[in-house]
């Protein structure tokens, strides 16, 4: 009789172990996990599938779990099981993976997914930006921290905005969007089970079913209240939600700045009434949000850092893929408000390398984000769009 | 015989408004200088020192204490005289409810109670006077253990017996020691942590055995024979040099397994396809480097055997049927010489899922650890036991990359020329699927030497087999849970893989068990006394030959096998392989058997001390109950201890084993008056639960015996029932018996009341 043929797949095995799911041959298929889940459907639940399914390396079956992006690591199943296989871990782990190896250049992912690569993740912005540097310096009569005709520390004067910063950034955005775009695709096609698929009864526009995921998860954050719903365990670490909400605000208020400077810079060429002049002065609006979005990222970073550290070991651990985002952001919040201090402060050069290291982790931030963990805000998003589009939720 | 009895009321645990001192003057009446002292205490508890100073001053030789049950407090009276009980309280007082079911009065004593109270009293005064001190049965025994089978329970067996300074005589078939252990270098682990594999040591243990000064090994040994009782048995050793003849007091059977045949397994594949082996052989080509399989399938669920094995019986059946008629019938009355039965069957192989789950587990874990995780072992199973303390072991060894694991049916195994599909059905994966694997493993069925040979010899009157092996399918093992080690011959102690299919660890325990039993048992021969279930039990059967007429009953039926006949056929007792049940005075038409504190007159007398009145309609009928002491009273005690009540017009006499039952209780009953017996035994069968593994089944075939003469007699053989009771049924016991009386009530009264 043939029906389909199995084929093991060891070394995924052994990469979802590597990226964190270390622990998921303990697994001895209990279904607590399924059970202390929250947000698990009651028709094929999970966890528990998953970790067999991981258990014998069935790639193909966990690149096309959807559920897998239902999972929002409330850690429940963890604190639960009996076994300490952790299942929350092995979740992660198998998302830390699809995103490695999701989309090119897949040396990337490769980089991505362990200390060893992060020279080379580091090297490409630093040696950028060096460049940038030294021109500039020969621009500025080959002074490396020029200061500005009325004294002022002025970093466009090296890093340009015209030239430097807004064509390189725009250049890393779009990139990174269109790889987020291509990865999407790939990851939907793999949810669709083969052959056609026909949705019965009513439903809408994916772009309402966006609307309700964006509301849901990152306005609201209503679904980390689910999540916190689950069976009562012994959990100690610091509210998840909050620190996450911090940093998600935070992100769009920098980002709205971001915006707002861009616009005023651009827009103020044309229309000279917008105009924005960077640096801007302490008071300025703008300004106020930015700092006021810097601090929320430094209170979002210690609330989630803080909870990490106290995960008590045998429930979860913290993989690498984790450290490296919470390290990153880290930097690029610790670099931005040390390089305005420093320019206030009028400090140069210790103002111009920090600035220039700023300047790195956040393209390391935003050009690493379709193989690092950030990669869920997009990929997630898509994977709850798709869920609710043909009614798994 | 006790001549002289004190006979003590416990005032304070009687109650219900019993007159006590009314039910003393009724003693003192009737038994006179039988009982010089009759005495209510306020708290028996208290009058220890009072009984024992009695016991002196009159010379009492026997002791009536009137007042809880004999369950409650027992070790309190141990008094250097015969100690008897009435249990006025549990089984009289708290039982009681009136027959038309109004409420009792506590404070005053309805008339049907003081009669039932004066009724036990007097059952227990005659109890006693015909009860004696048993002589003492003591032999002088030989401080060896026969260990019978050299693999790894042997070994443990002879080194343990050693380790407490008895001698040890050791058995192996085979021309070395070590047996199946000698293939498994590792093993699962034999100690704590209890998480990893172990290394067996085995010729270790085999230079401990041998350079052993107390143990003799014989080594391409059989037994030949192995006569005599506990204590003083005569082992007959075949070895190379002739027959060795050694006394020894008691042996511990570990003469282990065979493996199942490849024929049972041969729809899986086995012997059919080189690629598919079963796990013992596994293990064997996996110490010697021989698997280069990348690919292998550890198939644990042998359904599909099964089926083959259960369909191939019906086909068999079904032609079978055309030609049983042109069968010639057996011979009769020809004496049938001993044939052993070949008791091995694919039931073998699902009784041997713990030791293949936890083989299975260590071999697929150690293929992968061998070639660094470029082997992929999938363990398809349908029950993965793995017992007790082994779970970490199971979660030490599942935790390895190439070990995959779920649940599955595997409804097909098949040849796909360059490697072999296994089809899996139902699995944890959610999905049926097919895996391709160059080797199939399958699991090793055990079967115990006992179902395929005769491994003692006993030069016994029963045979020189053990008895109903079939019953265990071969498994040497009786009453396990009651009286661990134990077989249905005292003084032979079964352990390891003969016993139950083991791990390593629990072989080693079960050799330490055994052989603790097995000394036990020769200290208790020593000592006169019985070894178990009667520990301590210093009667043991007497044997009046003047009346005997050879007719070979308690020969037979005892289930021990305790006695050997001469050739005319009068039994010869051996006390030491005797277990105090009765079941051959319970068999002896003639009733020349009895213990000399449990016989026929006994219990007859105290038949005939219950008061039966003559007037049916207004007085009621009059019930007796035989309940076995061991499940059912206790049953019954905690049934009045919990307040549920019976008819009052019962009475309850314990006896050792419903096999003890003789006919003529039954008739001294029926004469007497009595409306109806009730035989109140365990459950029998195949769950049997008897301490004596057959009393109650050997008295239910009596019972058969005992309806003809009833039948005879023209008395309804209905009037005599058996019923089973298991010992926590305390709540369904009542109904049990309200339900005979009312059916004895519907029939009427008995035929011979009051003639």
């Amino acid at each position: 009789m043939a029906q389909c043929t199995l084929k093991p797949d060891t070394d995924f095995t052994r990469a979802l172990k590597e990226a964190g799911g270390e622990s998921l041959k303990k697994c001895f298929q209990c279904a607590t996990c399924s059970v202390a889940c929250p947000m698990a459907p009651a028709n094929a639940p999970y966890p528990r599938k998953e970790m067999v399914w991981a258990s014998w390396g069935l790639k193909d079956k966990l690149q096309g779990d959807v559920d897998l992006w239902l999972c929002h690591n409330c850690g429940n199943c963890s604190d639960l099981c009996p076994r300490g296989a952790r299942p929350a871990d092995m979740m992660a782990a198998a998302r830390n993976v699809i995103y490695r190896d999701l989309t090119e250049p897949s040396i990337i992912g490769k980089w991505m997914s362990k200390p060893s690569g992060l020279p080379f993740l580091f090297a490409i912005p630093a040696v950028l930006w060096l460049i940038v540097w030294w021109i500039r310096a020969g621009f500025n009569g080959g002074e490396w921290f020029p200061r500005a005709a009325d004294g002022r520390i002025v970093f466009g004067q090296i890093f340009y905005g015209d030239y430097t910063i807004d064509p390189i950034f725009m250049l890393t955005f779009f990139g990174a969007c269109f790889i987020l775009a291509r990865g999407v695709m790939k990851l939907w096609g793999m949810f669709k089970p083969q052959g056609s698929l026909a949705v019965i009864g009513k439903t809408k526009s994916w772009i309402w079913h966006l609307w309700d995921v964006i509301w849901d998860e990152a306005i609201s954050h209503r679904k980390f209240d689910d999540c916190d719903d689950g069976p009562a365990v012994t959990k100690s670490a610091p509210n998840r939600k909050n620190g996450h909400m911090l940093l998600v605000y935070s992100f769009c208020i920098l980002a709205f700045v971001t915006a707002v400077v861009a616009l005023g810079h651009w827009g103020g060429k044309v229309i000279p009434m917008i105009k924005i002049e960077t640096p801007m002065p302490l008071t300025f609006p703008v300004k106020i949000l930015a700092n006021i979005g810097a601090l929320m990222l430094l209170a979002g970073l210690a609330i989630l850092t803080w909870r990490r550290m106290s995960l008590k070991p045998a429930d979860q651990v913290s993989s690498y893929y984790d450290w490296y985002l919470l390290g990153i952001i880290w930097l690029v919040a610790v670099t931005g408000v040390l390089a305005q201090c420093f320019r206030l402060a009028d400090v140069i050069a210790p103002a111009f390398v920090v600035y220039y290291l700023h300047l790195v982790f956040v393209w390391m931030l935003f050009a690493y984000l379709p193989w690092s963990k950030l990669g869920h805000f997009v990929y997630r998003t898509a994977a709850l769009v798709y869920v609710r589009m043909y009614g798994r939720s | 015989m006790a001549g002289k009895i004190g006979v003590y009321f416990d005032l304070e645990n009687i109650g219900g408004g019993l007159d006590v001192e009314g039910l003393a003057a009724q003693v003192r009446d009737k038994w006179a200088d039988l009982t010089p002292v009759v005495k209510v205490v306020p708290l028996l508890a208290g009058a220890i020192a009072e009984i024992s100073e009695d016991i002196t001053a009159q010379g009492l030789d026997g002791v009536l204490l009137c007042g809880a049950s004999p369950r409650v407090d027992g070790e309190l009276y141990r008094f250097p005289v015969q100690v008897e009980y009435v249990n006025l309280r549990e089984l009289c007082v708290q039982a009681y409810k009136n027959p038309d079911n109004s409420p009792v009065d506590k404070n005053n004593a309805p008339a049907l109670l003081s009669l039932m109270a004066r009724d036990y009293v007097n059952m227990g005064v005659v109890k006693l006077q015909k009860s004696a001190v048993p002589d003492s049965a003591a032999i002088t025994t030989v401080p060896r253990v026969l260990v019978i089978g050299g693999g790894w329970t042997g070994l443990t067996a002879a080194l343990e017996a050693a380790a407490t300074g008895y001698e040890v005589v050791l058995v192996e078939k085979s021309a070395q020691l070590g047996g199946a252990a000698s293939n498994i270098p590792m093993g699962s682990p034999l100690k704590s942590p209890w998480t990893d594999k172990e290394a067996t040591c085995v010729s270790g243990k085999i230079a401990a055995v041998t350079e052993n000064d107390k143990i003799t090994v014989y080594c391409n040994a059989v037994m030949q024979k192995l006569e005599g009782q506990p204590g003083e048995f005569t082992a007959s050793i075949a070895t190379e040099k002739g027959t060795v003849t050694v006394q020894v007091g008691a042996a511990v059977l570990a003469t282990g397994w065979k493996p199942l045949e490849d024929k049972y397994l041969a729809s899986m594949g086995l012997g059919e396809d080189p690629r598919v082996v079963h796990a013992a052989e596994f293990g064997k080509m996996l110490a010697a480097d021989q698997v280069t399989a990348r690919r292998i399938a550890f198939v644990l669920d042998t359904t599909m055997a099964e089926e083959a094995v259960r369909k191939a019986a019906e086909d068999a059946a079904e032609a079978a049927t055309g030609e049983e008629a042109a069968a010639p019938a057996a011979e009769e009355g020809e004496t049938k010489s001993f044939v052993k039965e070949d008791l091995e069957s694919i039931k073998h192989l699902r009784y041997s899922n713990v030791v293949n789950s936890v083989g299975m587990l260590r071999l697929a874990n150690t293929v992968c650890e061998k070639t660094d995780d470029a082997t992929q072992a999938f363990i398809l199973y349908k029950d993965m036991t793995v017992p007790g303390i082994l779970e970490r072991f199971y979660k030490q060894m599942q935790d390895r990359l190439g070990v995959m694991m779920t649940k599955a049916d595997v409804t097909d195994i098949r040849d796909a020329g360059s490697h072999m599909v296994v089809e899996c059905k139902n699995t944890l994966l959610g999905m049926d699927f097919d895996l391709d694997v160059d080797m199939v493993v399958l699991p090793t069925g055990l079967v115990p030497t006992t179902a395929k040979e005769v491994t003692v010899g006993f030069d016994y009157r029963q045979g020189p087999d053990f008895p109903d092996l079939a019953l265990f399918d071969g498994f040497a093992d009786s009453n396990y849970i009651c009286f661990p080690y134990e077989t249905r011959r005292t003084g032979v102690y079964a352990a390891g893989c003969v016993r139950q299919p083991l791990t390593m660890d629990a072989c080693e325990e079960d050799a330490r068990g055994a052989v603790l039993k097995a000394i036990q048992c020769i200290e208790a021969a020593g000592h006169g006394v019985a070894v178990h279930p009667r520990s301590g039990d210093l009667s043991y059967p007497v044997f009046n030959f003047v009346r005997c007429t050879q007719c070979k009953r308690c020969t037979e039926e005892c289930p021990f096998g305790a006695l050997d006949d001469d050739e005319k056929g009068t039994p010869k007792p051996n006390p030491a392989r005797c277990r105090r049940c009765g079941t051959c005075f319970g068999a002896c038409p003639e009733r020349v058997i009895s213990f000399a504190n449990y016989n026929i007159d006994q219990i007859g007398s105290m038949i005939r001390e219950v008061q039966v009145p003559k007037d049916f309609k207004s007085e009621g009928p009059r019930i007796l109950i035989l309940a076995c002491e061991n499940d059912a009273y206790p049953a019954l005690d905690m049934a009045g201890a919990r307040g549920k009540s019976w008819s009052p017009y019962c009475r309850v006499i314990p006896v050792r084993c419903l096999g003890s039952v003789n006919a003529i209780w039954v008739s001294d009953a029926m004469s007497k008056g009595f409306d109806g017996v009730m035989l109140l035994g365990c459950k029998y069968g195949d769950d049997y639960q008897c301490h004596f593994v057959k009393g109650s089944e050997i008295c239910n075939r009596r019972k058969e015996n005992i309806a003809e003469t009833l039948n005879r007699l023209g008395v309804q053989p209905e009037r005599v029932e058996q019923m089973e009771v298991a010992i926590d049924e305390y709540d369904k016991v009542p109904d049990l018996i309200d339900g005979f009386v009312a059916r004895i009530t519907a029939m009427g009264p008995n035929p011979f009341k009051g003639m």
